[in-house]
Order: C-alpha cells, then structure tokens, then sequence
C-alpha cells in the first residue's frame, strides 16, 4: 500500500499527531536503549566506573578558586624573589641575574671562559664588579698578544708553502745535511706543480723527458714526479706527450732509459756516487717537489742526486752560504735554487721563468 | 483499525526508505548529549547498577529503569523540534 494514498492530512489531525508522538517515543526509545547498551558494555567490561574516585580524594583535588592563590591552593610567589642556585658554583643567583651569571660561569659566551675559570681556581669573593673589570683588561691584553702571535706564525708559514724556491733550496740542503731535514722539507715540497701554459717548448721538452707530466683535471698543473710516478699511467703520459709535442713527440721512456737520462748529463761515475750518497738518507726525496707524497720508490730517488750534485759545485762557486741551516736567508736559498735550475728546469713554473731571465 | 495500522507501518516504512528516521536519531542523540540528558541518565544507570551489584546487571534491568527515565528527562525544546520535524516530513510526503 502506498503512503500516498493516505487520508494523511485530511480531517483526522488528531490522528496524525498521535503517528508523530509514537514515532517521536520510538526515536526516544531506541535513543535509551543505545545508552543502556552502552552502559552494560561498559559495566561488563569493567570501565564503567573507572572515572570514579572515592570522595575524599575528589575533595583533596578540588580546585581552589580564591584571590591570591593558584588553583592548587598555594600562595604566588613573586618571581623576584625566586633564587636559583648556579649548577657551576653553587651560589644562589637571583633569578634576573642567573643567565649572565651562567653565562660567565660557564664559559660560554664571549670573553667569559678565563673569567670564570680564573675565578674558580682563585676562589675569591671579592666584590663582583671589580674582580670583573680588572679581567677584563687583562683579557684583552692576552687575546690581543695571542692573535697576533698566530697570526705571524701563519703568515710564516703560509709564505714558505707558497714559495717554490724555498722548497727546492730545501731539497739541495737536506742532500747535504742529511735525513734530519728532510721531514721538514717534505712538508714544504708537497703540491706545487707546473702549469704548462707558461712554458716554452723547449721547456716543455725537457719537462717531459725526464718527468710525468700529466695534466692534472683539477688544478691545470702537471705532474713533476718521475716518469713512473705510480699516479699516473703510461697512456695518461703518452697523451700528454701527445698534445703538448704534437704527434711527433717521443714514446715514453722506459724504467732503463730514464736510468740512462740520469747519465745523459752526469758522468756515471759520479751518478752512482752520488746516488749511493743519497740512498743513505732514507727519506722522501723532496726534489719531486710536486706531491711528493709517493715520491719513495726508488726511480724517484734518482733524480735529486743530480741535482744535489750540481748545485753542490755550483755553490761552493757562487760563494753563497748553501750548506747553511734549514732557516737561512732566503736570498742565499733562491740563489742556491736558480743554479741548479739552469741546469735542471724541473720544478715549479715561476722559478723557471726565473731561469729564462738568467740566461737571457 | 487495520488501516490505521497498515498507515503506521507505511509511514515507518517510508521514514527508513528516505534516511529520515537515521537523521532523526542522529539528531536527537547529538540534542541529548548537548543537554547533558545522557549523562543525567548514566548517573542513574549508576544508582541502579550499585544497587544490584555489579554482577547482576543485566540490559532487561537497565532498560526498564532507564527507559521511563529517559522519556521524562528529555527537555521541551529538544522534544519540540524532533516533533516538527516529523510532522514537516510527514506533510511533504503525503502531499504527494
């Protein structure tokens, strides 16, 4: 049957309000059974009356809610009255004066570290302002001696990196002193390497005869250790031979013939004495001045001999100080330097532009 | 007689049909609860049940307390609307 048929609004109101109210109860009905639902599941399940505490308790909880006191019922304290007791020192600090407070006596912070230490070894109580001035000034004092101290010893040794003479004079001394130097020299001799773009060809020539010479990606440089520098390969050389030389340029020597380069401009005799002198020392040879840091093996070792050899005669002619200590003058070193680079244009590119106007 | 009841049954039929009675309830719970009538009524689930012991309820027990509780309990102006409700969904559809 359909709703539609209903008589719904017709002369019977009476009934209809009767349909409304029993669809009301119903609602309200079901809406009370839902609850009871509820509630037994809750009871069985036994959280039904977990919200529930004895009455005491509830009363030793309540919430106090009176002028002048927190909702615990305690009194405000005022928070400039409050001391806290520094963690460092043991003192109670005010409260307005802990982070400053903390902040020397702890160290952190700027100037605060000797500060504090010093008043901690001290002990003193004495007034704070004052004890405060004088370290102050003292402070001052010691942090302007102390950078400028690092700063000079910086400066120092930034200059003896950079320069390339110094490092090769190194070299020729630590041959004539012996192995006590030459961890020293090693330091310095690391990382120079040649930028090809300022040479000559016949530079680049002789370069290349006696070392690697691989371009390096990274800084444009080329590689001035021996020609079996275990960095590189022999197809890395060969290409580099290539490009600098054109296609005409020599095949790489072999190990035998970069033996025999040795003697091409030292007598044998002499070579073998030397190196027989230079293999007694049983460091780096710091003569490979570029990245000399695999610069062990022995093909390596062979080169500074001459060039010990050389710069040895030289000197002694040239009447300069050459077998003087490793902090000598730099001028008798850069002297010592450029004649053995006449005859050897080996390390680093600005000493050997530096030969170029020597012989010019 | 039979018609009235069979006018019942359409009706209620028509009321489930449409998602009316669902929105009904939905509404008259929400009105409850904001009224405080269920929490009113669950304190006196818990006077019932501490009397019977804990046990020992059962739902027939709860219903029967709750029930005449729960209709006198609900306020004029929540029972109000729902009629108006009712009565304004009941004349949209047998004007039909």
């Amino acid at each position: 049957m359909k709703m539609e048929d209903m008589p719904l609004s017709g002369p019977d109101n009476t009934k209809l309000e009767a349909l409304v109210h029993d669809i009301y109860s119903e609602l309200v009905e079901d809406a009370c059974l839902g609850l009871c639902f509820e509630v037994h599941r809750a009871v069985k399940q036994g959280y039904f009356f977990l919200d529930e505490t004895d009455q005491e308790s509830m009363k030793e909880f309540e919430i106090v809610d009176q002028p002048g006191v927190d909702i615990f019922g305690q009194v405000y304290n005022q928070w400039k009255n409050k001391e806290c007791e520094c963690p460092n020192c043991k003192r109670l600090i005010a409260a307005s004066r802990f982070a400053p407070h903390l902040e020397k006596c702890l160290g952190m912070g700027r100037n605060s570290s000797r500060i504090a230490s010093r008043r901690l070894a001290s002990n003193n109580n004495t007034s704070k302002s004052e004890s405060d001035q004088e370290d102050n000034d003292d402070l001052n004092d010691n942090d302007w001696s102390y950078g400028a101290e690092k700063k000079a010893k910086k400066r120092k040794s930034d200059k003896s990196q950079n320069s390339p003479r110094r490092s090769k004079s190194l070299k020729h001394k630590n041959g004539e002193l012996g192995s006590s130097i030459s961890a020293e020299a090693y330091k310095y001799s690391y990382n120079t390497g040649i930028s090809y773009e300022t040479l000559g060809p016949d530079e680049v020539r002789s370069l290349l005869t006696t070392q690697c010479g691989v371009i390096s990606e990274h800084t444009k440089k080329m590689c001035t250790r021996s020609q079996r520098c275990p960095q590189h390969t022999d197809e890395q050389r060969r290409a580099v031979r290539v490009f600098l030389l054109g296609p005409s340029a020599p095949l790489l020597p072999s190990a035998d013939t970069a033996v025999d380069n040795d003697s091409f401009d030292i007598p044998d005799g002499q070579t073998l004495l030397s190196r027989l002198q230079w293999e007694d020392s049983p460091d780096i040879s710091p003569t490979d001045s570029a990245s000399s840091k695999a610069s062990t093996n022995h093909s390596d070792s062979r080169r500074p001999k001459k060039k010990k050899r050389t710069s040895l005669c030289l000197n002694s002619g040239g009447g300069g100080g050459g077998g003087g200590s490793l902090s000598g003058s730099s001028s008798s070193q850069s002297n010592i330097s450029l004649v053995t680079k006449k005859k050897r244009p080996k390390v680093s590119a600005p000493s050997i532009s530096s030969i170029y106007d020597d012989l010019n | 007689m039979s018609k009235d009841s069979q006018m019942r049954a359409a009706i209620n039929q028509k009321l489930i049909e449409m998602g009316e009675r669902e929105r009904l309830k939905e509404l008259l719970r929400a009105k409850l609860v904001e009224c405080g009538w269920k929490d009113q009524l669950k304190a006196h689930c818990k006077d019932v049940i501490r009397e019977k012991g804990l046990e020992h309820v059962t739902v027939e027990d709860l219903v029967t307390e709750v029930t005449p509780k729960g209709r006198a309990l609900v306020p004029d102006s929540v029972k109000k609307e729902l009629l108006q409700r009712i009565r304004a969904f009941l004349a949209q559809h047998a004007t039909l």
